[in-house]
Formats: C-alpha cells, structure tokens, sequence
C-alpha cells in the first residue's frame, strides 16, 4: 500500500508529487516508511504507512521507472519535467488509492491519453541522449543511439518510424588470480527488446541453433554456445525453442527483457584481456609497478571505454592514455582511449611511497578493469534472424546489438 | 501577486470555447498539482468541464477532482451526477472509470450514493467493473468505516467472482477491511489456489500473503515430527504416552495444504520480485523442512536484479541461512563479493557467507576473506575482520590460523585494520585460554602507535585480564598510561582504572602508586562516569576502615574468570518477523505489522471449504444465465477405435447418470428431464437432416445453378472475411447489383436454407481456440470451436464443439455439469464432444471445470459476437420493412461509415438479417457502397450492445480485408 509516490531530481527538488490519500495532516513521521530506489539520476521514492512488503514497492518504483522510460522516451530530470501530466496520468491510472492495479504497458495504452513532449531531437551537445552506444553514431549504417529513446505512444500518431530493437547485452565478473589463474568468471547475460511496432502481432528471434542450455545437453561438434541457467519473459512462447532455437512473442510496445541467462566459469572464447603485473621497490624506496596489458580480442574489434584502476610519476607507452592518481581513493587511474585487438600496452608507475615497507607491498591491488565491447557477447550467443508477423506494412526496421560490459573484473596481484 | 495573475489566466482559458485551450489550462494545473502547488480556487472553473466529451480533458479534470474534492466539498456535489449518468454508459471503461472518480472523492454526504454504485458495479456483467468495485469498497471504508458491515456483504459476493480479475483486488480488500473474517476465505479456498496462476503479479502478492496466513491457522503443522522429537528429549518421564498417541496419528498434510504449496510453485519464475519473494516466504513458513530448499535457487536470481531489491533479498536469505545453511551452500559462490557491489551489499554478503561457513568450505572463505581485507573500503575491511572473528569461534578447527592471521593483519599501515584486528583478538583470546603471551606482548608494542580509541582501551582491557602473563610489561604499560590519562578518551580512561585496579591487586609493590595517581586523576575528571568508576575503585581495592567487607573480596571480584562472548550474527533474532515484511528489513515492528499466527495444535474442520458440486451458475439471476452447460457425448466424427469405444461408454454412463449423480436431488432431476429433452431433439433433428440432405443431392440439377457458382466463390472469400463473427453469411448475403436475374436470387436463398445441415459444415469455420492447454491441462489439452449449426439441445443454445487429446499421460476427462460421462483417454488419443451453450446473448465468458480423475480446470469459452446471431430467411421487402421499424425506435440504430475499405470489396454491397440465438431479437446488417470510396454500414438492433460490438468487429475485420 503506497501513500505518496515522489520524483526528486538529483538535488532533492520535487519534480512529480503524488498524495494517494491527502490526509497530510493526519500524518507523523514516525508512521511513515521511505524507500526509495535511484535510476536515470532521479530519485524514486515512496512511503507506505503499512508495513507491506518492501519487494512490492521497490518492484514498483522500478516498475514506474521503466515506464516512465518508455512513455517518455528517455530518463532524465528534462524530460520527466516536460511530461508532468502524463506520468501523474500513469500515475493515477497505475495506483488507485495505494493499490497498484496494473503495470503492463499493453493494459495502460487504452487509457493514457496524453502525448509524450520529447526534448529535441538528437544532437552532439546533449549529453543526455548519448546512449550506450553513442560512438556509433559515426558509422553511416547504424542507427543512432537516440533511436532507441523516444517514447512508445508517438509512434502511434505522428507516423514514427515502425523499428524494432534487438540488444544482447552481457555483463562479465571475472576474478584473476595473482598467479594468473582465472578463479572465477561469469557472465549475465540478457535480450532485451525494445519495441515501436504499433501492430506487431508476433515476432521470432532466432538463436544460434548448436545453443545449449547446461552441462549436458551439448549439441553437435563444434564449438557450442553454451549457458548454464535461462529464463524467459512470460510472454515468451518456446514451442520451436527445443527444435530450432526460436523465441516467439509477441512484443508489447516498450521495452522487455525477453531472456536472461547466465554462464559461470566455463567461458567459451579467452578472457578479452590479460594483464601481467609486475611490482617491485627501487632503491630509492619507490614502488614501481610495470603494468603489461594485453587484449586478445580480435583485430578491429576494440573496446569503447577502458579504464584500470589500481590501487605515479609515469611512463606510458602510447600517446592515447593517460593516467592519474587519486590520492583520496588511493588509487592510480589509468584511461585507455583506443585499444585494438590483438596488441598490448604496457606502464611504468612510479610511486613516492613514504615508509615503504616490505609489508606495505601485500598492500597493492586489486586491479580493476572496466571496458565495454560492442558487436562481441562473451558467451558467444548470436541472433540468428528476427521474422515479424504479419509482414509489416511500409519500412520497418529491426536493429539488433550487442554488448559486452566488464561488471566487476578483477585482477589479484 | 503573479501566481494570482496566472490562475486568472487559466480561468479564462478554462471558460474559452476552445478545447485546446481548455486543455493548456488544464495541463498546467495538473502541473501546478504535480508539484506540490496549490491551484484549489480554480475548482468553479475546472468543475464545469466534468462533462466534456474531450476525453483527455476529462481525465484531467478527474485527476483535479480528485485531488480538491474534500476542500471544495458542496461544489464538488455539483459534479456527482456526471458520475451516475456515466455509472450507466454501456462503455466497460466509462463505468469503470466514472466508479473510480466517485469512490475517490471523499465527500462523507454522497456515502449513500457510493454504497449503491459499489453494489450495482460488483454485479456488473464485465469483470474490469467489478474489479474497480472491489477496489472502491476500501476508498468508502476509510471515509466511513461505519459501512463495514454492509461492505463485508460486497466482498463476501465478489469473493466468490470467478474472474481471475476480480480476485486480486477483492483479496486486497478483504486485507484492508475485514482480515479477521477468515470463515470468508473457506469456500472460496480451493478456487483462489487454482486461479492464483493466472491473476495479475500484483493481485498474486497480496492473495499469496492472505493465503499464507489462512494456512497457518486451517491447517497443522508440517514440521510435527521434528517437533516430538524434541519432545521426547525433554519429558522423558511422560514421552510414552505422548509417543502412542503420535505413532497412531501420522502426519498427513491436507490436500488443501497440498493444493497451495503445489499451485504457489510455478509462481517461482514469475518476473515481478514481490511474487518470487511471496512464494518464498510462504514455502518457508509452510512448507514440510525438505521441501522449503525448492526456493532456493530463484532467490540467488533475484541477485542479479537491481541494487535495491539485491539488498532485501540478501536480508532475508541472511536470516534463513541461519536456520538452514544447507540450503545455500551449493551457491556460495554467488555471495562473493564484487568489486562494484555497495558497502552495505558487501557487508551483508559477508553476513551470509559467514552463516555458511562450516569444516568443508571454510579455507576457501578464508581465502577468500583474505583479498576483501586488503578492500580500499575501510567499513567494509573492518566487517571482515568481525566475520573472520566469528568463522574463528565457530570453527574451533580454523581458530588458530584466523588468530595467526589476525596477527599478521596487526602489522597492518591501516589504522582501521588494526584497530578492528585488536578488537577481534580481544574477544578470540578470550575463547582461547592458552597461548596469550607472546600475543599480548605484540600488542603492548604497538600500543604506542596505535590510536583507535576502542583498540587502545582493548589492548589495556587484555593487559589487565592476563597481567600475571606479562608481569613485566603490564606495569610498564600503566606507566605509559599515568602520563597520557588525561588526554586519553573516556573509553580508554575506563580500562586504564580497571588495569591499575588489577595490577594493585596482583602487583601492589611496583603498581601501589602508579595506581594512586591514577585514581586521583579520576577523581577530577570531567566525566561523571569516570568519577564513579573511581571512588568504587579505591573504595574496593583500598583497605580502609569504612568498607572493610567488600574488600576482602576485590580479587575475587575483579579477576573473576569471564566467560568468553558469543559471536553472534545480526540475524539471529530477525526470524521473530515474517520473511519478506518491512518489519523482518528494518528488525523492528512496524505499524501495522500482522505477527504471524502459530499453527494450530488440532486442525480446524477440513469439511468448511468443500463447495458443492458445480451447478448451473447464474452470476446475475434476473438478467441472464452465464451458462447453462450440457454435455452429452455425442461424438461427431468416428475417426480411431478409441474414441468409438469412448462413445459408447459415455452413452452407457449418461443413461444412468441420473441414478449415479452424487449432485443435490434437484440438479439429478433436472439433468435427467435434460436428458429427455435432449434426445426428443436429437431424433427431431435426425429426421429434419434427412430430408435436407436429400434435397442438397438434388442441387446440381436445378437449372442455372451452374452460373451461379462464381458468386459462390465470392461468399466464400466474403466468409474469410467475416470468419470470426458470421456464420451464416452465405444466406443471406445476396448481391443487390445482379439485377439481371431477380428470380434467381431469391430461390438462391430459399436453396440454401434448404439445404441448410450440409452447407454449413462444408462451410464451417476451422478456427478453433484453445480451452485448456496441455501444459495447464497436465497433458489433457482441450479445444473448441464454434460449428455455426442449431444447437441440438434447445434452439436457444449456441452449438459448441470441444476436442479433448491426450498428449501425455492418462487421465480421465469428464465433465462437471448436467451429466457424468466418464472416459478415458489414452495417450495421444483424442474425442470429440458437443455441448450447447446459452449466452443470453451477451459475450460474457461461460465459465465451467473440467474435471479429470485427480483434477479440475476452470476454463472459459468465450463467443464472439458474431457466433450469437442465427441467420433468418427474409425477402428484400421484409428487410426493409423490419428495418424502418427498428429505426423508429431510435435506440436500436447504431450507423456507422468505414472508410477503410480494400478494392476487393468492390462489388460488394449486400445485406445480412438474423436472429440472436437466445432471445430471437432481430439483427439487420446492411452495407451499402456509397458513390465515395466509403461504405456505409448499418446494424439494427434493438440489443445496442450487440450492435456496437459487431459494428466494431466487422469494421475491424472489413478493415483487415
């Protein structure tokens, strides 16, 4: 049971405010109860008075969030300002009197009737909208990454191009053992579908056909696809999944995670990237620390953003890195600008350490390493094809992605 | 005053004849509302724009209504009959949403008004009203609670609504009115446990809560025989007799109990965290102990959903992993810490491996714990060094090397780290009586450099306790003290009084001053704490004339062996709150926090939540039976041997199932004079078909049929195009542009009425829709479809056809309703069975079970509109004649003009009359092409409901054409 649902933008100013029950006054603090969760730099909060599950009302606030999302496009303090009347719309017809009635974007687009204000269209200097995907915009034969993020109801009226998105987007933790050995490594995968297709009736994604699902049902010769552990959206029909490796749904309009899956420790193709560290002290009482770093993704395929963090005069041996010492998170920060497949960097810290001591050496590390990878999964799963059904009138357009994340990749030294 | 300059502004606006304008102003006070402003003096001007027709001015202004209703209550009465004119609109939504608003406008005077639409609404025909009632009956008890009574009446009707809709919300609000009328629950038990799959995830979490304390007090524990055990260990005098009486009651769990637990489980997936969590809890508190480990691994997936929900989930797998740490050890690793996770994720992860840490795995936690020491997050490294402190007092195998190792951490450049080391081997040497000294002495040595107050005043506390293990240190270590004890914290003073007052005791002749100065500095201190600590002290340890009789005893008072702490999780009490409540996350009772009730010693009567055999349902009595299901086995085709054997059991069992119906005497009366009727009609039929077919034989030999055979091709593709709603086109849909042949025409018609038994099936749709899917169905899969014939049964009835298959294994379908027959089906083998049904007309779903040998189904066939018309025989002059009637009446018109149409329906422009099947009313259909690319489509009726259904499906479908 909700009493008052807030978005606060990030300096704590009340952007949306929803009473359920305007009895203010009969309210004390004690009472109340606040949860709040943070996504897209705001401030989700509610209270409840009732001691009603917190799982409810977190779900429900990232609920909220993820509609927001879609009925507005794009998460920012902006574009929930400029879309008041439709998320206290949303608002209403989701919450009656504290009750949540109905969260599926399927049901609500019967009854929202307001448009959705989008800010401009996609340009450089808006931060705002660069995506995830942003460096891509360069290349003529991608989408840009604003596409994906506009909201889902204008595509209804205004004509919007009728485009479907396809992203398999797969978070990695690896740990690396000081003596090289990998000693854990999994990967979180999901495909995520983000649809602006008004009458898309059904839709099948094709995956790789040798993909398998545990340790035992390995298919084939070859080198197999492999996941430990999948689930899917209930919308999901898997009667070809079996035979052919099909998904079949029937999107609503929105975003929905279609699948998860998750891989541990059995990764298919090598780690993408290897360090070897190497940490001495110099006479002078200095702490050098040479840092071999090698990416063994294949040539071309290069990582977007690559930041190692380690816990500093400097020698780098190339141009496009720079490096930084944190003295507050005692950390040295060593940023990557371009980093191709294939080749290997290497870096000299030197380090004023005062009272270095032979146990203050036990003291360096871990190393962490935080990158993304597009157009690479590291689990190696693949969209084969993606059918609609009916065949849609007029263009339409699917775009599939992919995306490799470091979530936590850590090397003991 | 601008922010008055600007309302007048919107009030002009509001009062403009421009909707648009009316719908800026509009959007800008909702602005003003969202953010917290006041706009209540605009409620004249907003209130008038109630009844717009603009329909998302009026959700604004419902939205404004809503919120200024209770401040402006006497012009808000001004808006109540908009509300109860929309009360009756024949739109679903429009009713809905016009109950919403009322029931949310908190004026106490239209109570009486609220009560009434509440009542009507939870007996309306669609479940979206009545679902909206349930939520309304909350709304009018916290504006007046002394409706209570009347609004248990509503909930006890809607409880029994079969529509999974309805049961979330009505759940909710029995919790919010009346959660102690647990006797309400007992008959619709069985049902909410068999609709729960398929009720909406929110209506899930609350049903699933109410049900697990519904179990708790209905049935008895699970848990029993653990229980005796227990027992027997403590009364062992008495166990005998206690023994007798449990070895001749086993415990069997109730079938009910049964039924929740198995019926919960697939809720285990669900994608809403609340549901999986819900399910979990449950399982915990009710489930057999072998059984709860099920939950398991859909709480470790929860882990890799958002950071908030990661942080409950590991509060409550932490309070589990105390009582069952077996069920989370195969995921181990799934609580290793991740660079990238929170502090407090970090911290509670270190709880849980901690709980999980036993002979077996713990060198690999250790390990483990090892690199999170070294974390630059000093709350966190400081955690580890407690959880390092607690496998070590758990694990007595592991004791020494933690010790070691917390050694080796005191050589730490982190002050923190140190600091916590000491506090940590503080209480571990307690535990470990032997090996103090060479420890102590490492400490003594740091304690210069050390400067955490709670890790100076532990080393002294050790210093004192083991002062006979370093006798030469520990002096020493109080001189250090005597200088610095007025800049020491309060803390460290504390223990520096307490280590002279031990070594006085032990070691007067070096200490005897030492002690004395320390004492006086006491004695001064600012802190009053510190001052009694003092004059206790010397009163204690001094011997002076006054307290001569506490003295003698001082040694024994201050070196008195301690027992050594407990090293305790957080959790270990949280299991006092329910899982997954607010309560059980903040470890503290929140308001309105239900405690979980015990399970009873002796289980209530079992028989409360039998439910009589279904009988022929009316939802609404004086309107409309919602199905009158009938079902004798009559099986259509004869394809394998199977389903002929079938058919004959069945015909054997329907004979005499009147004898055998365990039903009420009244419904076994009924059935058998159904059954009577049923094969009057049969036989009727049987001959009516004769004839018929005959008659179709003789078709081809009519002259001129020959040409019109392409007009047939053309009602055939004019079938495909109506194939969801008109069975009976081919009737009557006659070209009216062939006015070359009228004679032809119409002995068209009167040929294919005649011939009426076989066209239709060779025409018959072939769409089927699924009943019951085998997953659902465990194996038996069930599909029906409409074969667009008289039903044999009463012509009042719409003809359906169902085909049961068996996919897996064998179960014995049978049908609740009217009559009993019993088949079994084997796998892969399938039949065909044909009922009647009575829709009154209306598309409301007929709801009815299907029962097999171990289980029962409720499943729903829902018509089409178009399957609830009959086609009727009329000449062109008839049509138009019935026609103009229905237009006197002006209600029975629905017109409307699609424009979409395709150039396939080029020539088309044709009229359609029929009867609904149940009340035999009069539907005439007529499309017209107009000179413009549109067509004009006309349905009289006077069913207005009907009408503007089929009016919308048949421009959907002309559209899709």
């Amino acid at each position: 049971m909700i009493s008052q649902v807030f978005i606060l933008s990030s300096k704590g100013d009340h952007l949306i405010y929803k009473d359920y029950f305007r009895r203010r006054n009969h309210y004390n603090h004690k009472d109340l109860y606040f949860l709040h969760i943070r996504q897209g730099g705001l401030y989700w909060v509610a209270t409840t008075t009732v001691g009603s599950s917190p799982f409810a009302i977190i779900e429900f606030l990232n609920r909220l969030a993820a509609l927001v999302k879609d009925y507005c496009g794009s998460l920012s303090e902006k574009s929930v300002q400029m879309n008041f009347a439709l998320i206290y719309e949303l608002l209403d017809e989701i919450v009656d009197y504290g009750y949540i009635q109905t969260m599926s974007s399927d049901v609500l687009k019967n009854f929202i009737q307001t448009e959705a204000v989008t800010s401009r269209p996609f340009s450089l200097f808006d931060l705002s909208n660069v995506g995830l995907f942003g460096a891509e915009t360069q290349q003529s034969k991608v989408a840009p990454s604003s596409a994906a993020t506009r909201p889902i109801q204008s595509s209804r009226e205004q004509g919007g191009k009728s485009e479907i998105f396809v992203d398999v987007i797969e978070r990695m933790t690896v740990v690396i053992g000081s003596n090289g050995v990998l000693m854990k490594a999994d990967v979180e995968g999901e495909i995520r579908v983000k649809c602006y297709m008004p009458s898309c009736s059904e839709m099948r994604i094709g995956l790789n056909e040798e993909f398998s699902i545990g340790k035992s049902q390995l298919r084939g010769y070859g080198a197999a696809v492999r996941v430990d552990e999948c689930s899917f959206h209930q919308a999901v029909r898997l009667d070809e999944f079996d035979s052919h490796r099909i998904l079949r749904l029937c999107p609503s309009q929105g975003e929905q995670t279609v699948m998860q899956y998750q891989l541990s420790d059995d990764l298919p193709s090598a780690l993408p990237f290897r360090l070897f560290p190497t940490i001495e002290r110099d006479n002078g009482g200095r702490l050098l620390m040479y840092m071999k770093l090698r990416c063994d993704l294949p040539p071309k395929r290069s990582p977007l953003t690559f930041v190692c963090l380690i816990s500093l005069s400097q020698e780098l041996s190339s141009p496009d890195q720079s490096a930084e010492l944190k003295p507050q998170s005692r950390a040295v920060v060593w940023q990557i600008a371009r980093f191709a497949g294939g080749t290997q960097l290497s870096a000299l810290f030197k380090l004023e350490v005062p009272s270095l001591s032979s146990a203050s050496m036990l003291e360096v590390g871990p190393v962490g390493l935080s990158f993304e990878l597009p157009k690479i999964t590291a689990t190696g799963l693949q969209i084969r094809f993606l059918r609609l059904s009916p065949v849609q009138p007029g263009p339409s357009q699917r775009w599939v992605r992919y995306v490799t994340h470091s979530d936590s990749y850590t090397i003991r030294i | 005053m601008p922010s008055v300059l600007r309302n007048e502004d919107l009030k002009e606006m509001l009062e403009s004849s421009k909707e648009s304008l009316k719908l800026e102003a509009m959007k800008r006070i909702v602005g003003l509302i969202a953010k917290g402003k006041s706009a209540s003096e605009l409620f004249p001007a907003v209130v008038k724009n109630v009844a717009s027709k603009n329909i998302e001015l009026k959700k604004l202004v419902y939205v404004y209504l809503v919120r200024y209703a209770e401040e402006q209550q006497d012009l808000a009465l001004l808006s109540i009959s908009t509300f109860q004119r929309a009360l009756k609109d024949p739109n679903q939504f429009i009713r809905a949403s016009a109950l919403r608003v009322l029931s949310s406008i908190r004026v106490p005077i239209i109570v009486p008004i609220m009560m009434l639409a509440i009542k009507e609404a939870a007996a309306d025909l669609s479940p979206y009203v009545r679902k909206t009632s349930a939520h309304a009956i909350q709304k009018l008890y916290s504006l007046d609670p002394d409706q209570k009574e009347q609004l248990i009446e509503v909930i006890e009707k809607l409880l029994k609504d079969k529509s999974t809709l309805v049961a979330g919300s009505v759940v909710m609000a029995f919790e919010e009115v009346c959660p102690d009328r647990i006797d309400l629950i007992h008959k619709n038990y069985r049902k909410l446990c068999n609709l729960l799959v398929d009720v909406e995830e929110w209506g899930q979490v609350v049903i699933i809560s109410m049900l697990t304390r519904y179990a708790r007090t209905q049935f008895t524990s699970p848990w029993m025989e653990v229980r005796f055990d227990e027992n027997k260990a403590f009364y062992d005098s008495d166990s005998e007799e206690k023994k007798d009486q449990t070895e001749a009651k086993p415990y069997v769990m109730d079938p009910d109990h049964r039924l929740l637990l198995r019926n919960t489980k697939p809720l285990l997936q669900s994608r809403n965290t609340a549901v999986v969590m819900a399910v979990a809890q449950l399982y915990w508190h009710l489930a057999p102990k072998h059984e709860v480990s099920i939950v398991t691994k859909s709480l470790v997936r929860l882990l890799r959903s958002h950071r908030e929900v990661q942080y409950i989930v590991l509060q409550n797998i932490a309070t589990m992993s105390i009582q069952r740490k077996g069920m989370f050890e195969p995921f181990i690793k799934s609580f290793y810490v991740r660079s990238t996770d929170a502090t407090h994720i970090k911290t509670l992860k270190l709880e849980i491996l901690t709980n999980l840490a036993n002979e077996a795995n713990i060198s690999t936690i250790l390990r483990e714990f090892q690199t999170y020491v070294k974390s630059q997050d000093k709350a966190f490294a400081a955690a580890t060094i407690q959880a390092i402190g607690r496998c070590a007092t758990n694990i007595s195998e592991v004791t020494d090397t933690c010790l070691n190792g917390l050694v080796l951490l005191l050589s730490n450049r982190d002050e923190a780290v140190v600091a916590e080391s000491i506090v940590v081997i503080k209480k571990l040497l307690q535990t470990q009586p032997t090996q103090h000294g060479d420890i102590i002495k490492h400490m003594a040595k740091l304690f210069d450099n050390v400067t955490v107050p709670m890790a100076r005043a532990s080393i002294l506390w050790l210093m004192g306790e083991y002062c006979e293990k370093v006798p030469k240190i520990a002096p020493d270590v109080l001189r250090k003290m005597a200088k610095t004890f007025t800049a020491e914290e309060d803390i460290v003073k504390l223990q520096t009084v307490n280590l002279a007052a031990k070594l006085y005791l032990t070691n007067s002749k070096q200490t005897k001053l030492l002690t004395q100065y320390i004492l006086n500095l006491g004695k001064y201190d600012q802190n009053y704490d510190i001052r009694d600590r003092t004059r206790f002290i010397r009163q204690l340890i001094v011997p002076n004339e006054k307290s001569g009789a506490l003295s003698k005893y001082a040694r024994r008072i201050l070196l008195a062996p301690k027992p050594a702490p407990v090293l305790e999780s957080a959790f270990k009490d949280r299991d006092r709150y329910q899982l997954g409540t607010l309560s059980h996350s903040l470890n503290l009772k929140a308001t309105g926090y239900q405690e979980l009730p015990d399970w009873p010693a002796v289980a209530p009567d079992q028989s409360v939540r039998n439910v009589e055999i279904v009988e022929p349902q009316r939802i609404k009595a004086d309107l409309f039976w919602v199905s009158n299901v009938h079902c004798p086995c009559v099986c259509t085709e004869s394809g394998s041997e199977s389903e002929e054997e079938s058919s004959e059991d069945s015909e054997k069992t329907s004979s005499d199932s009147g004898k055998s119906s365990s039903g009420s005497e009244k419904s076994s009366s009924e059935s058998e004079s159904d059954q009577k009727k049923k094969k009057k009609t049969k036989k009727a039929q049987q001959k009516k078909n004769k004839p018929a077919a005959d008659r179709y034989a003789e078709i081809p030999a009519v002259s001129g049929f020959g040409s019109f055979l392409p007009k047939l091709e053309f009602i055939t593709i004019m079938i495909s195009f109506f194939y969801d709603f008109f069975f009976f086109c081919q009737h009557c849909l006659f070209p009216q542009n062939d006015s070359k042949n009228p004679t032809f025409r119409t002995s068209g018609i009167s040929l294919f009425h005649m011939s009426f038994q076989v066209t239709t099936s060779s025409f018959g749709p072939l769409k089927t829709y699924e009943l019951l899917h085998h997953m659902t169905g465990k194996g038996l899969s069930a599909k029906y479809h409409f074969p667009r014939q008289p039903c044999l049964y009463q012509p009042s009835m719409v003809a359906v056809q169902l085909f049961f298959s068996q996919t897996k294994q064998i179960s014995h379908p049978k049908c609740v309703s009217g009559s009993d027959n019993k088949k079994r089906l084997e796998p892969g083998a399938s039949v065909t069975v044909s009922m009647g049904i009575d829709f009154s007309d209306s598309t409301q779903a007929a709801n009815f079970q299907l029962c097999t040998k171990e289980d029962q189904f409720s499943v729903s066939i829902q018509p089409a509109v178009g399957e609830l018309l009959m086609p009727s025989t009329m000449t062109e002059q008839d049509f138009c004649k019935e026609q103009g009637e229905l237009l006197c009446d002006s209600n029975s018109v629905s017109r409307n003009e699609t424009r979409c149409l395709t150039h396939r329906m080029f020539l088309l422009s044709c009229r359609f009359g029929g009867r609904t099947v149940s009340s035999r009313a009069l539907v005439l259909l007529s499309l017209e092409l107009s000179e413009s690319s549109g067509a004009l489509l006309t349905i009289n009726t006077e069913k207005s409901v009907m009408a503007s259904m089929l009016l919308r499906d048949l421009k959907q479908a002309l559209a899709q054409a």
